[in-house]
């Protein structure tokens, strides 16, 4: 998955859908990086709500459905969802979370979190992400 | 590899976030995610499902489309052979890749052609390109 380039990950701690138990999840340092870059109030995202919501989900789907997804990669990729104690403004200042939003991180199949961000929350399930019957293969948490 | 505690992830990124250049616009190919990260302003956003491949990033403060995420870049690679004469140095014009996104749909809705559209209109005022040697 590395696309023949080396990069450098950091272990952190998430939980296992399945089990209930402890597990690990990868970020890539550039991704990091990249984020950092950005302005204080995504770096506070990182910093603050990705190990949040990996290690306090309030659910976990597995397999993000892809139209043409030939060799059905996405078949073990999860999306972690959460409804954070706080958002960030671009200078990094907290604010409540956003209204009617949850924050959903990406995890493909190596364990790597590779995306986050907010998402419209459905209008029947405030914690869980518009939609989100029809995005992903199943719900393990 | 050992597991990082939360205070110490948390001091990294910050760290970087200190030390960081002004914001400029930026388009970045993630090898992890097969995917293709636009952002023409730092304003804190959600993203919105477009189709199965793009999601388009609104501010939360204006509400203004200020970047999106290309999903399945090796298979819109694949697809559309053509764009290889865009691809220069492995760089290419993020432009180039939404339009050939696109194309790739059948009956477009009329909001999405809307969204589509002003999409590119921000990438195109971004002039961002992006990486594709680790495609």
């Amino acid at each position: 998955m590395s696309g023949g380039t080396r990069r450098e990950y950091i272990l952190l701690s998430a939980v296992d859908p399945n089990s209930g138990s402890p597990c690990q999840v990868q970020i890539s340092f550039e991704r990091m990086q990249a984020v950092a870059r950005r302005s204080m109030g995504h770096a506070m995202e990182c910093a603050y709500i990705v190990p949040a919501v990996l290690q306090r989900p309030t659910a976990v789907f597995e397999g993000l459905r892809l139209e043409e997804d030939e060799d059905r990669r996405g078949v073990g990729w999860r999306c972690y969802c959460g409804v954070p104690e706080f958002a960030y403004r671009a200078d990094g200042s907290k604010l409540s979370p956003w209204p009617g939003q949850v924050f959903v991180v990406f995890v493909n199949d190596d364990r790597i979190a590779y995306n986050w961000r907010w998402e419209q929350a459905d209008d029947d399930e405030p914690a869980l992400p518009i939609d989100y019957e029809d995005r992903f293969r199943r719900r393990l948490l | 590899m050992t597991v990082v505690s939360n205070a110490d992830f948390a001091s990294r990124v910050l760290g970087l976030a200190q030390n960081a250049p002004p914001f400029r616009p930026t388009a970045h190919y993630d090898p992890d995610g097969d995917c293709i990260e636009f952002l023409a302003a730092p304003d804190p956003f959600y993203g919105e499902r477009v189709d199965d491949l793009l999601t388009v990033y609104y501010s939360q403060e204006s509400r203004q489309i200020i970047g999106s995420l290309i999903k399945g870049v090796r298979g819109l690679l694949k697809r559309h052979p053509g764009l290889n004469i865009e691809i220069q140095d492995g760089r290419v014009r993020l432009v180039h890749l939404l339009r050939a996104s696109f194309w790739n749909k059948d009956q477009p809705q009329p909001v999405e052609v809307r969204t589509y559209r002003k999409l590119i209109e921000v990438a195109e005022a971004a002039n961002v390109e992006t990486e594709l040697a680790a495609v």
